[in-house]
């Protein structure tokens, strides 16, 4: 492994699963706030253990979250000082409005887990709402930093020199709001379905059956909607790539002739030496329609692209068919989530099918994340700085990998084991 | 514009060690033999850490960021140079910060996980402690040579030798002993007060001692500490009162004023980074070639701009939140109740 493919794996592998908890840390406060907000009304004390066990679950995984995003605010200058001494100027400030909406969360993270009965409950309320609402902004301005990677703008490329830096234009670059309305609807997504499928297990087996219902329909309803609204987002995302960046949509459709009435290639795997796409289903004309509106518009090939310029194209088209199918999947299964919902009774087989989908949403913000960074690819800054460009003069990253692969490797082993003991020790208290 | 941001760097500094360097400093105490007061101990600490936790952390954070947003160069210089202690560093992050959590979290309090847990946190407090003092005695040793190669003098000359490791153990102790002098308030059990009193006893003098050792290791180095203090009488002065504070520091704790106690040794450790930090000012790093400062090595005035800006809003939430905070945790009046464990701590002990 070279040094360069070595920091690529390492902040891809960090990256990988950072976002993980991330995802998680953003949206399930609010699941804990509705149950905190449904037991403050109702007084219903179900509600009130729903939410104590969804904030242990809480604090664990955003202790995950908050060291692994440590983490990669040192590698971006570990790892990659080149990218970092044209770009932190630029996209520094989404970070340190991201430091400031985190710093944010971890003051009311610690306010809720500790305050319980130190504070008037609706403030106390209050202060788990914050933990979401302060983690949720500062989701969308790290993305909108990814955004600028993508669209960079607000400066002036002279002799290899950023010049005439605009922050704010650089932060609200022609990327962010595409992206981030796209991986927040992503992160309630994954979260919801992923809480959802638990408890669906836990009801299925038998344990604390009203808990687990109630539990089920909150992480549920946030889930299915993000999940019926992201087809609309990921399309709007779509567009607005086809426009930004068309060599990324074309490894992403595996469209290697620039052409008019391109198809929309569902499946298949393309394969870069013949430049063609096998074992595709074909549907004329999509791809045209889904990018521009237009059955005969002319969507960009490779062929536009200068062939040391691709990104690895079936990495690409595969992660981003995974990411469709799933997403598609998971829209269907909202819909359906919702009719059941109305008739209050769900069936066994669709509560079965949620538990098969509890790691679906997670598979499928880590296929588009590889769709963005991959199909970027070999830009770090689109069109401007090359990621060999960008890497570490530090030789043997290779041992940095491994060392972040066992420590990560280590610490998901040690956080699922710690999540499955808290899951049976509240289904023991109950039991009791 | 360039003063306020280096002011917001040195108080994020400041307020890292004051308040994150006590957290370090309780680990580290962790692996100090308790023998049959081990559970209240960690219970102390738990409660005492827990709810600032999070935020204690944070400041870290912001440093990174002012650093790469506003002195990219900077940033970036240490980033490769001292890539093997920062990866150190970080490795000590994630442990202790899941190990922490983790133990507080776990459904079974009892048995072998939570011993696990205890030396893990302690471990890594320890490592991570002195990794954070070979950081800091880098940054101005002269080595740093950006357009060095060959791997020893990129990568290892930088922060190899006794001098870092001196300052490593240094920053150690300092944070044992913030973390017993605050712990003292923490309890009401008059046992584990008088631990925590002989804990700051001990590390007082092994803070005096390695404080020695630090001055003793720079002899070999390119220009000795008591060359430099000379150079800056300022910081002659900033050193000599944190030293003579002492007395008063000793005078409290014997008539058992912990609040008194607490903002005096606090004082003392902000007159050490004071003092440290006028040594260099306004360089932050040296450079085997040249001086880093923070004047030559900042970003264009637009991206600084925005940064103060960043900065002045986020104090505005920032810090009314973090008031709150201690407020709600750190006063008297407030009961101490713990969500998760439902019997007080034993006032008496008892036997």
């Amino acid at each position: 492994m070279d040094d360069l493919i070595a920091a690529r794996a390492t902040m891809g592998f960090s990256l990988g699963f950072h976002i993980i908890f991330a995802a998680i840390g953003m949206t399930m406060p609010f699941f804990m706030s509705a149950a905190h907000y449904l037991y403050l009304k109702h007084k219903d004390p179900i509600y009130l253990d729903l939410t104590k066990m969804w904030m242990k679950g809480v604090a664990i995984l955003f202790a995950v979250g908050a060291v692994s995003g440590t983490v990669l605010s040192f590698e971006l200058g570990l790892l990659w000082p080149g990218f970092m001494k044209h770009a932190g100027p630029i996209i520094g400030m989404p970070f340190s409005w991201e430091g400031t909406a985190f710093f944010l969360e971890a003051i009311a993270i610690g306010l809720f887990l500790y305050g319980w009965k130190r504070m008037k409950p609706w403030t106390h309320w209050g202060t788990g709402l914050v933990v979401g609402v302060s983690g949720f902004v500062s989701g969308i301005f790290v993305v909108a930093a990814n955004g600028w990677m993508n669209a960079p703008s607000g400066f002036d490329w002279v002799n290899g020199m950023a010049q005439n830096i605009q922050p704010v234009r650089a932060m609200f670059n022609r990327a962010w709001l595409h992206e981030s309305i796209h991986m927040q609807l992503a992160a309630f997504q994954a979260v919801g379905f992923a809480v959802g499928g638990i408890h669906a297990l836990l009801y299925l087996r038998g344990r604390s059956p009203e808990v687990n219902l109630k539990a089920l329909k909150i992480a549920m309803t946030f889930g299915a909607a993000a999940a019926i609204a992201q087809p609309f987002a990921g399309h709007f995302a779509g567009q607005s790539v086809a426009e930004l960046q068309p060599a990324k949509l074309a490894a992403m459709e595996g469209l290697f002739k620039t052409q008019r009435h391109a198809p929309l290639h569902i499946g298949g795997i393309p394969d870069v030496e013949t430049q063609t796409m096998k074992w595709s289903f074909e549907l004329p004309g999509a791809l045209s329609f889904m990018a521009f509106n237009d059955f005969d518009a002319e969507v960009k090939g490779l062929d536009q692209v200068p062939r040391e310029d691709w990104a690895p194209v079936a990495v690409v088209h595969v992660a981003f068919q995974v990411m469709v199918g799933i997403g598609s999947a998971m829209a269907l299964i909202g819909v359906l989530y919702f009719w059941f919902l109305r008739r209050d009774r769900f069936p066994h087989w669709f509560l079965r099918l949620l538990v098969v989908f509890v790691p679906t949403g997670m598979i499928a913000i880590e296929a588009g994340w590889i769709v963005t960074e991959v199909g970027r690819q070999p830009w770090i800054v689109y069109q401007l700085v090359r990621t060999k460009d960008a890497v570490t003069p530090v030789p043997g990253m290779v041992y940095h990998f491994h060392l972040f692969l066992i420590l990560y490797l280590g610490l998901a082993v040690a956080t699922v084991w710690l999540m499955k003991r808290q899951i049976q020790a509240v289904q023991r208290e109950e039991g009791a | 514009m360039i003063e306020l941001l280096i002011g917001f760097i040195g108080a994020s500094l400041l307020l890292y060690v004051l308040l994150g360097g006590s957290d370090y400093g309780a680990g580290i105490l962790e692996l100090l033999p308790a023998g049959r007061h081990r559970e209240a101990q960690t219970k102390v600490i738990n409660e005492a850490m827990g709810p600032v936790w999070e935020a204690n952390h944070m400041w870290l954070i912001l440093i990174v960021v002012i650093l790469f947003m506003g002195f990219p160069g900077i940033f970036t210089t240490l980033m490769v140079a001292l890539h093997l202690p920062m990866l150190g560093l970080l490795v000590g992050v994630v442990v202790r910060g899941t190990t922490f959590t983790f133990r507080h979290y776990d459904p079974i309090q009892t048995g072998p996980s939570q011993r696990v847990y205890t030396w893990l946190f302690g471990l890594s407090s320890l490592w991570t402690a002195i990794w954070l003092g070979i950081i800091a005695a880098s940054l101005n040793r002269g080595i740093i040579d950006p357009a060095a190669r060959d791997f020893w003098t990129a990568y290892m000359a930088p922060w190899w030798g006794v001098y870092p490791l001196a300052v490593g153990l240094f920053v150690g102790c300092i944070f044992v002993f913030l973390a017993s002098i605050y712990l003292v308030a923490e309890t009401e059990n008059v046992i584990l007060k008088k631990r925590f009193a002989r804990y700051a006893a001990i590390f007082n003098c092994l803070v005096i001692l390695t404080g020695g050792l630090v001055f003793a290791a720079s002899m070999t180095e390119r220009k000795s500490l008591v060359t430099a203090f000379l150079e800056k009488p300022l910081t002659l002065v900033a050193m000599g009162i944190a030293t003579l504070l002492f007395v008063a520091l000793w005078i409290f704790i014997k008539k058992n004023r912990p609040v008194l106690t607490r903002i005096v040794a606090a004082g003392q450790v902000t007159l050490i980074l004071i003092g440290w930090c006028l040594l260099y000012a306004p360089n932050a790093v040296i450079t085997a070639t040249r001086p880093l400062s923070f004047y030559n090595e900042s970003a264009p005035p637009a991206t600084l701009q925005q940064l103060t800006i960043a900065l002045a809003i986020g104090s505005v939430f920032i810090f009314p939140s973090l008031i709150f905070l201690l407020r709600v945790f750190k006063t008297k009046s407030s009961k101490r109740v713990s969500l998760l464990t439902e019997h007080p701590i034993p006032i008496e002990d008892p036997e």
